[in-house]
């Protein structure tokens, strides 16, 4: 129902002929063969309705590539499971994992059992309900550049519809490095396998480029074998429960929006601080840094939550096209606008850790930031002139993430014994890890004398709601089978991001190397984005 | 205090002491009490058993909704007899993190007329926040207690398998909930028990190609795991969702009991023929012994005319699972194999006072199940 409209690549001529009178021979045969393809999330299903029975799927087969890799065994597979035991998924739904070692069937499924026992937020698993589940799990041996293996691919998928009912339904899951992905997506176009009798998506996992020339390049290759309405660049932020309540706290409270703006805003500050260094990720690590890593997705995005405009209504395409418009927004940023670090040996939890540089993958004379602070501004109506930072770290003190909100202060002082700038101002901070919630901090005045107190004022999701919350890749998996992209970032999200910080990177690139290290494990950060923010007189929140 | 009253006041001030006293002593844990209340729950227990019920489930109820509970000993007796008392209780989530607490408040009564019950219940409901009330147990309509409270709640949860006299009783929760129209929503824990079954059945015809079937079905089977006393509340309520959702009528004077078979016929549009045409969808309500087991027990949707085509939901030897299987004529059998636990009580209590509005699927079913109700009901 949403097809046509939802084709925000196709040239307007296209759908204008797309939305004629079937009358025309060439026309017609077109338009059918895109409507066979075209994802329908909605069934008629008329025991779907009412309240209380979740949604689930059609059956489907999901292809994971890179099914020998970390992320299936600790995310993937378990977040499947889940679903599974929570009769999230249909009958019939199938599993291939497609890797390069010489597995069998059995092997990988004792293996994946291994792998839900051990990272599944249920505990280990139901042998029952595992025997049946199992059972749609198959392991298919192949190299991602192997054309013999997408012809049996084919063929296996073709065995497991007739089989086990998928009906041609499928979700290509890319699990691999990111230099396979031009490989596997090309491979699949050339055997047949973008589009069926069923629906067809990929789901790519982050990285999606590492600067604004190879995304673009890389959608480029995508689209020529998908369209967009099939593509879901995965952003496990966007699955996390707190950062889907941003939305709900500011559209569906009549009291936050109309303050939500410059009048009442003084600034915006988005933290995400890692206690952990770069672990095993080492060498991937050191090509990419804190800017790509983690600023251009995950920072972004819920920039664009925080700061975009009312969608008309909450749909794929009307929520992501309010987020676009905010990037577009942003004013170019100067390296000025910016600070980076790398921490130096220091400690975590009490104990001595190794420097960046002493890292196992990481050039000892590494110039990769594992710090980056910024400020930027977003020059419409609504933010002209309210700086948002942005910052976001390794091996800092605690692991948090949170958006604070900084009102203005009040405009005049009555108390006299309060000099003005000795007060608090009313912050709304969205806490989004590890202890969701949301706290509004305003003044009071202390029992008995005539002082005034920053008090706050917490609402907790554990302490509101007991249960405890789907893991974000059971709710992104499900929404993608489900077919609704909501949560998952479109091509010109991805490309504008970029665009706006390929020019940091390339001027970090060509300036002179930075006096690296400048921080020390377990502190919060360099020094120097301290004085970047004093500069204009305000302060990091003390997380 | 003088015999026969409670000090309402005192209550109130026994729980706020317990509050402060918990903000001036943090307990061993060092971890902070949130009192966080999110909605008041008036339980009217008729028997002492029952209060017990409510007392072990306080505590799974408090930890997804964090409630000021009153429970209300409702004894009959000639005497009158009246005692209050209140305590605070809290639950330990994960270690490390926040505890939720909820307020809990007994009221145990003999013989004591529902104007005074209420007037004790009535003050001690926290101001603003949604009012449930559940009266389990038989005839809760005929309990004076519910008939007095019940315009003051926005939610009344009874439950369908402790009815005494099944059908008549289901007849007339049917006519209560079409009266109340919403104020108060109405909520059957018998109707909770069966949304695990309702998923299953939904979840075949989310496959496309099986999608037609749907509406092409002739035959339903129910079978019920029957104890001592049978109770085909739930049967008849599933069918209720099924005829309401697919627009089925049932056929006067098309319902009957054979031996301990319930047989019920519903007109069903008919496909590809005229609009005119009807056919008939022939459904069998059975109890069977199975012992461990309460509610549904096997689950048979079956097209014969055409194609042959049979849906399947069964438990399986050892409870907590199910099995669901699609035969279509011609093809590979599809099968696997789902969880189906049996519910806690409170699990079943927390998943309607997660609704805050009337269940309009619940009340299509239940409409149509009070009218099957009653034609079976009569003599």
């Amino acid at each position: 129902m949403l097809g046509i409209q939802r084709q925000v690549n196709l040239p307007a001529l296209n759908t204008i002929l797309l939305s004629f009178p079937c009358n025309l021979g060439v026309l017609c045969g077109k338009k059918q063969a895109r409507s066979e393809h075209m994802a329908t999330p909605v069934l008629d299903n008329p025991l779907r309705a009412g309240l209380r029975i979740g949604r689930t799927p059609e059956p489907c087969t999901m292809v994971i590539f890179g099914a020998s890799g970390d992320l299936t065994s600790r995310k993937l597979v378990p977040a499947l499971y889940n679903l599974a035991r929570e009769r999230r998924l249909p009958g019939g739904f199938s599993v291939v994992g497609f890797a390069r070692r010489d597995w069998s069937d059995d092997y990988f499924r004792d293996l994946l059992r291994e792998a839900v026992n051990a990272n599944s937020r249920s505990g280990p698993v139901d042998p029952e309900l595992w025997a049946s589940f199992a059972q749609g799990i198959q392991y298919h041996r192949g190299s991602f550049d192997e054309a013999d293996a997408y012809t049996s691919l084919a063929a296996r998928l073709a065995a497991i519809d007739a089989e086990r009912g998928t009906s041609g339904n499928r979700v290509f899951y890319l699990a691999t490095p990111p230099e396979a992905y031009p490989t596997i997506v090309a491979q699949l176009g050339a055997h047949g396998l973008a589009h069926s009798n069923g629906w067809t998506r990929i789901i790519i996992e982050k990285p999606f480029g590492h600067d604004l020339a190879s995304a673009q390049a890389l959608n480029t290759e995508v689209l020529s074998v998908f369209r967009e309405d099939q593509v879901y660049r995965i952003d496990h932020y966007l699955g996390k429960e707190t950062v889907q309540n941003i939305l709900i706290f500011r559209f569906a409270n009549g009291i936050f929006e109309p303050i939500w703006n410059r009048s009442h805003i003084d600034h915006v500050q988005i933290t995400v601080a890692e206690t952990i260094g770069v672990e095993d990720r080492g060498g991937y690590y050191d090509t990419s840094g804190a800017l790509r890593d983690m600023i251009q997705n995950h920072l972004m995005q819920l920039l664009c939550l925080v700061a975009m405009e009312p969608p008309s209504l909450y749909d794929a395409d009307a929520v992501r096209d309010e987020k676009v418009k905010v990037l577009r927004a942003v004013r170019r940023l100067s390296v000025n606008d910016t600070v980076r670090g790398q921490y130096g040996p220091g400690s975590a939890n009490g104990l001595p850790v190794r420097g960046y540089r002493e890292e196992k993958g990481v050039s000892p004379t590494s110039q990769t930031e594992t710090y980056v602070a910024l400020k930027l501004f977003i020059d419409n109506w609504r933010w002209a002139g309210v700086p948002f930072y942005l910052r976001s770290g390794k091996r800092l003190p605690r692991r948090v993430s949170e958006i604070a909100i900084q009102f203005k202060a009040a405009p005049t002082m009555i108390f006299a014994d309060t000099p003005l700038n000795d007060l608090d101002p009313n912050v709304l901070a969205i806490k989004i890890q590890p202890d969701e919630g949301i706290s509004l901090k305003f003044s009071s005045k202390t029992p008995g004398q005539s002082q005034i107190r920053p008090v706050t004022m917490d609402f907790r999701y554990g302490a509101s709601f007991g249960v405890t919350s789907p893991e974000a890749y059971e709710r992104l998996l499900l929404d993608c089978m489900l077919g609704d992209g909501t949560l998952f970032t479109r091509r010109d999200e991805v490309e504008t991001s970029w665009a706006l910080l390929t020019p940091i990177l390339q001027a970090w690139a060509e300036g002179p190397p930075q006096p690296f290290p400048n921080y020390e494990a377990g502190s919060w950060g360099p020094a120097a984005a301290d004085e970047f923010i004093a500069r204009d007189g305000r302060s990091w929140r003390r997380l | 205090m003088s015999e026969g009253a409670i000090d309402i006041n005192a209550i109130e001030r026994e729980l706020r002491q317990m509050w402060q006293e918990q903000a001036a002593h943090p307990d061993a844990g060092g971890q902070a009490v949130i009192r966080a209340l999110t909605l008041n729950l008036i339980v009217r227990a008729p028997d002492d058993d029952w209060a017990e019920q409510a007392l072990a489930v306080a505590p799974a109820l408090t930890a997804q909704h964090p409630n000021r509970t009153v429970i209300v000993i409702d004894r009959p007796g000639p005497a009158t007899e009246l005692q209050a008392n209140a305590q605070a209780l809290c639950t330990l989530a994960n270690a490390g993190r926040t505890q939720v607490c909820g307020e809990q408040v007994t009221i145990s009564a003999r013989g004591a007329p529902a104007g005074q019950l209420a007037s004790l219940v009535l003050p001690l409901l926290v101001p603003d926040l949604p009012v449930v009330l559940w009266a389990p147990g038989p005839q809760p309509f005929a309990q004076p207690l519910v008939q007095r409270l019940y315009r003051l709640c926005d939610r009344l949860i009874v439950d369908s398998t402790t009815f005494a006299d099944p059908l008549r009783e289901l007849a007339e929760l049917a006519v209560f909930e079409q009266t109340a129209n919403g104020a108060p929503a109405v909520s059957d824990l018998g109707w909770t028990r069966l949304t695990p079954w309702r998923e299953l059945t939904a979840q075949f015809f989310d496959t496309r190609p099986f999608l037609p079937h749907l509406h092409r079905i002739d035959e339903i089977v129910i079978e019920y795991a029957a104890g001592n006393r049978p109770n085909p509340v739930a049967a008849l309520l599933f069918v209720g969702w099924l005829a309401s959702c697919l627009k089925w009528t049932p056929l006067e004077d098309a319902v009957g009991i054979e031996g301990e078979t319930i047989q019920i016929y519903l007109r069903r549009p008919a496909v590809g023929v005229g609009p005119a045409a009807i056919r008939l969808v022939s459904v069998a309500i059975r109890p069977v012994d199975l012992a461990g087991v309460e509610g549904l027990a096997r689950l048979v949707l079956r097209a014969v005319d055409n194609q042959q085509a049979e849906f399947v939901v069964e438990l399986t030897s050892d409870a907590g699972h199910a099995c669901t299987r699609a035969t279509i004529a011609g093809a590979h059998p599809i099968e696997r194999t789902a969880t189906i636990d049996r519910p806690a009580l409170a699990d079943l209590l927390n998943s309607e006072l997660r609704l805050l509005s009337r269940d309009r699927t619940f009340a299509a079913a239940l409409n149509l199940a009070g009218g099957l109700a009653r034609r079976l009901a009569l003599p």
